[in-house]
């Protein structure tokens, strides 16, 4: 029997603020635990929330994104269930009313475009970070409080690879949105993905098990692939897969049974009474808009489109915002979009990966390789003078200043190469006789000679040309 | 003993109330807590003598969180609990000049009408220690009616600030809300939650007033509103005020001094160029205000108090695990009558009684506060006794029970909690030497007539400054 796979999936993502969802405590990862609270944070008695302005724009952009409607009435429900990560004993979340719904992604598979609908978009804080050892459990509270959205897709995606590309792409959004930093291996953004499968050509759903927490795209793939196979397995043999909530084993590339579900949780939901709806300004939500940082697929377009790039060059720029970031900055100062995009994707991407340095670093200053690849271009300094000069270009130094320091300006003054052409030809008779007999390689030889005299200053393209002249003279 | 009592010797104002409510504790069994006030009195003396609350002791609810000083909110499983912050009116008092003398007692967590329920045992009313204060506000409410203190914080949830008013004889005022920021006050139920206050006379309340209100950036629910200057706009002149007499309350009064009392204040009221009417609501409609009350106040206070278990703060009672731990903690730490509200309140909740008890709760209490705000649209006061009895023996004291006597006139002042309209108590005379009053509750915002008509009224009782101790 052939079988259809069904994914859904809900992505939780922290949102690149200052301070958290609803209290002026600092958002912050890897600081010392505990260090990033305060009394609202830790639920303290008598604490109210209140509400994170820069968070309610970033969940506005995520929705702009995905095309999600908005709801400009923006309310807040209470979540109640008891665990000690959950200071309040509540969490303050969007049953009700999400920020954003009905939205949907385009994603690529094997060349095909395919459409993912959304169901909703919400906003809600995050939990506390628990770490269990053999004698004591203890607690991380920086993290209670930090704003999320979540995103929650339709039953959408048929295959491990769909479902991996929707993760991928909504990844790139959200990063290139400003959303989040999208560091799934950090635990900014958290992937629970629902499976099942159903014979072909069915309509209605069969049992589905959730997948939690996984850590990286290829993970995703990796669980939905085997989760697929052992349902199959099951369903061949006549057993039924039961619902249950699993974990993806980096081991074993597997997943593990961690609970039965039986019957949902009544979590009591009831609207939050300490937050009255807040009605957002839509001059507000429209300058929101009118500033949504560019998305990649507009990028692509504008890379393809105005630069002339390939869309192999496109893709690999845009599948990395910094770079990607870095190169726009670059061709304000050049328009060889071309040779401006291999600088940046080979050279520059191999010196980063060498020296293990990254972007936020400030590797290089845009203006200076833009300067740098024009000066290519007008001769002034050869290819492979080049390559000497981006060595010191990656040191932040400008490269006029390095041509200049280390006397490499190009000859392209064309008598002082005809003087050395001439030399030259007048010590290599047997060269010119080759080259009378038709040997090509002849001409080749001597442009190094030339090279050699000019201590690698002559400009090639000119003192070939002017060989050539000369070869023909004589 | 009022403001006006308390001359700008600091020091003097201060211990002599710091004794004065040492000396009250056996009597009253008001204070959790006594707060050393040496260090406050240095700070003070070193601030501007004009600021409204210049070395002024007051009293705060035990339910206010006072950083440093020890906040149980009654309850047990507070007990050990030290704030790390000051509540926002807390913050304001002291900016204000003021010195917090004690921490009050309270019903638990608030949730009670008689002051029985506190962790620290009953509060007695000053006037007749074998009768309850009323609560939950019980404490604050007998320490200034004992006249120990010029004024003291409360909390006002369906009627906390104003029953223990009238039973203490003492000016009980909460005003609209989001007027008072809510801020760092351990809450009951945040959508029915006011800051309120006591004082022994109207003047003192308006400067209350003026000194707690105002926006305040941690409360979203705070309003924005402008604070006026209630004290100096003061204005007892009554002529074209237009009361209404919620004949509803008036009417099922079985007491007749407590009915003559309330008629001999209209009359005045009419002398002074008031038109008061009687006005009847709809009996059916106000019959439901209990059973509404209880409900989303039960619900909220389930879920408001979820954070307490033990593992962060307060008492915590060991166990196994992590749910152990909080079964027991919980358990140990609340009494029964709060537990059965948990109880009661997590039941509305569940989703498959939400539409049949939460959300409708949520529907009746529109339609009373549309009822009540057509009311309002006619007059500019509501005006009823604000008890239909003098303080009752603890053995007689209803509580929250279903009184068929007493329905209506036992819970009518939840209409101010439901709706938010500011509202004040104040005292009106005295039945078996222990006293009555009349509550007041005015249009949102509109303290100043609130304020204007109670100052008016106080001047016919002639009972501003009483206290149960005397004039000291």
């Amino acid at each position: 029997m052939n079988f259809e796979t069904v994914i859904g999936i809900e992505i939780h993502c922290e949102l690149k603020t200052h301070t958290k969802m609803f209290s002026a405590g600092p958002s912050s990862f890897g600081e010392k635990p505990n260090s990033c609270v305060n009394e609202i944070d830790l639920g303290m008695p008598g604490c109210l929330p209140s509400l994170n302005r820069h968070a309610v724009e970033l969940a506005l952009r995520a929705c702009m994104g995905t095309h999600c409607e908005i709801d400009p009435l923006l309310k807040f429900d209470r979540k109640n269930y008891y665990y000690s990560d959950l200071p309040k004993g509540f969490q303050i979340t969007q049953q009700f009313h999400p920020i954003g719904k009905n939205g949907y992604i385009e994603i690529q598979v094997e060349n095909e475009t395919k459409k993912i609908r959304l169901n909703r978009i919400h906003m809600e804080e995050d939990t506390a970070k628990q770490f269990h050892t053999s004698t004591c459990s203890m607690i991380d509270f920086n993290r209670a409080g930090t704003p999320l959205i979540e995103i929650v897709s339709e039953p959408d995606m048929r295959s491990g690879a769909e479902a991996a590309a929707y993760v991928e792409e909504l990844k790139n959004m959200l990063f290139y949105l400003g959303v989040s930093d999208c560091k799934m291996e950090e635990g900014s953004m958290r992937c629970d993905v629902n499976v099942s499968i159903r014979p072909e050509g069915s309509d209605t759903f069969g049992t589905k098990t959730e997948i939690k927490n996984l850590n990286s795209i290829s993970n995703v793939q990796k669980a939905i692939d085997y989760e697929v196979s052992r349902q199959k397995e099951l369903l061949l043999n006549g057993q039924s897969v039961d619902q249950e909530t699993r974990r993806f084993d980096e081991a074993t590339k597997t997943t593990v049974l961690m609970r039965k579900k039986e019957g949902s949780v009544d979590y009591k939901f009831f609207p939050e009474p300490n937050i009255f709806p807040v009605l957002l300004d839509r001059a507000w939500i429209d300058s929101i808009q009118k500033n949504l940082p560019e998305l990649p697929a507009q990028r692509k377009e504008k890379y393809m489109e105005q630069y002339g790039l390939s869309e192999y060059d496109a893709s690999t720029l845009i599948a990395n915002k910094e770079l990607s970031d870095f190169y726009d900055e670059v061709v304000k100062h050049t328009s060889e979009y071309k040779l401006a995009s291999n600088w940046c994707m080979v050279e520059l991407m191999a010196v980063l990966n060498k020296e293990n340095r990254s972007f936020e670093e400030n590797v290089c200053v845009p203006e200076h390789l833009a300067e740098m690849i024009n000066m290519i271009v007008k001769g002034e300094i050869s290819s492979k003078q080049a390559k000497t000069v981006f060595e010191e270009v990656v040191k932040g130094k400008d490269p006029k200043k390095v041509v200049e320091e280390k006397g490499m300006k190009q000859l392209s003054d064309p008598n002082e190469i005809l003087k050395l052409v001439t030399q030259v030809l007048d010590s290599n008779e047997q060269a010119i006789v080759d080259f009378k007999n038709g040997k090509d390689r002849a001409v080749g030889a001597l442009v190094g000679q030339i090279m050699k005299l000019s201590k690698g200053q002559a400009n090639p393209k000119l003192a070939n040309q002017i060989l050539m002249e000369e070869l023909k003279k004589r | 003993m009022r403001f006006s009592d308390c001359k700008n010797d600091v020091r003097k104002n201060v211990e002599l109330c710091d004794k004065l409510t040492h000396l009250s504790q056996e009597k009253l069994n008001a204070v959790v807590t006594f707060i050393d006030p040496e260090e406050q009195i240095q700070e003070v003396e070193k601030k501007d003598s004009s600021l409204p609350l210049y070395g002024i002791p007051v009293a705060i609810k035990d339910n206010f969180n006072t950083k440093g000083i020890r906040t149980t909110a009654s309850s047990r499983i507070l007990d050990n609990y030290i704030p790390i912050y000051d509540a926002t009116v807390v913050k304001k008092l002291k900016e204000a000049g003021a010195v917090c003398l004690v921490k009050t007692s309270m019903d638990e967590l608030g949730m009670g009408g008689t002051n029985l329920n506190a962790y620290t045992g009953k509060v007695n009313n000053p006037y007749d220690v074998t009768r309850i204060s009323g609560g939950s506000s019980g404490g604050s409410a007998a320490l200034v009616a004992e006249g120990v203190v010029p004024c003291a914080l409360g909390t006002d949830t369906g009627d906390s600030i104003r029953k223990p008013a009238s039973y203490c004889g003492v000016v009980g005022m909460k005003p609209t809300y989001g007027r008072i920021s809510r801020y760092g006050v351990i809450p009951y139920a945040s959508s029915l939650d006011h800051v309120g206050f006591f004082t022994t006379c109207v003047e003192d309340a308006a400067r209350m007033l003026k000194v707690c209100a105002g926006r305040d950036d941690h409360d979203l629910t705070s309003s924005y509103e402008p604070v006026p200057d209630y004290e100096s706009q003061l204005n007892s002149d009554l002529h074209g005020k237009k009361i209404a007499v919620l004949e509803n309350v008036m009417s099922s009064i079985q007491d007749q001094r407590i009915v003559d009392n309330f008629n001999e204040m209209v009359e005045k009221l009419k002398k002074r160029g008031a038109i008061v009417e009687k006005v009847t609501m709809d009996e059916a409609l106000l019959q439901t205000l209990l059973p509404v009350y209880l409900i989303i106040a039960n619900a909220e206070a389930c879920a408001n108090h979820s954070n307490l278990d033990g593992v962060r703060f307060g008492m915590r009672e060991e166990g196994e695990n992590l749910e152990e731990i909080m079964i027991h903690s919980r358990t140990k730490g609340f009494s029964s009558a709060v537990r059965k509200r948990f109880v009661l309140g997590s039941y509305s909740l569940f989703v498959e009684n939400q539409d049949k008890l939460f959300r409708k709760a949520q529907k009746v209490r529109r339609v009373l506060v549309d009822a009540f705000s057509k009311v309002l649209d006619e007059y500019d006061c509501v005006m009823a006794s604000a008890a239909p009895t003098i303080a009752p023996h603890p053995e007689d004291s209803v509580g929250e029970k279903m009184s068929d006597t007493y329905l209506v006139a036992e819970n009518f002042m939840v209409l101010g909690n439901m709706s938010g309209y500011p509202s004040l108590t104040l005292p009106s005379g005295f039945v078996e030497n222990c006293p009555i009053g009349i509550n007041l509750t005015c249009k949102a915002f509109d303290e100043q007539t609130l304020l204007n008509i109670a100052k008016a009224m106080e001047e016919e009782s002639g009972l501003a400054n009483k206290t149960a101790g005397g004039a000291r």
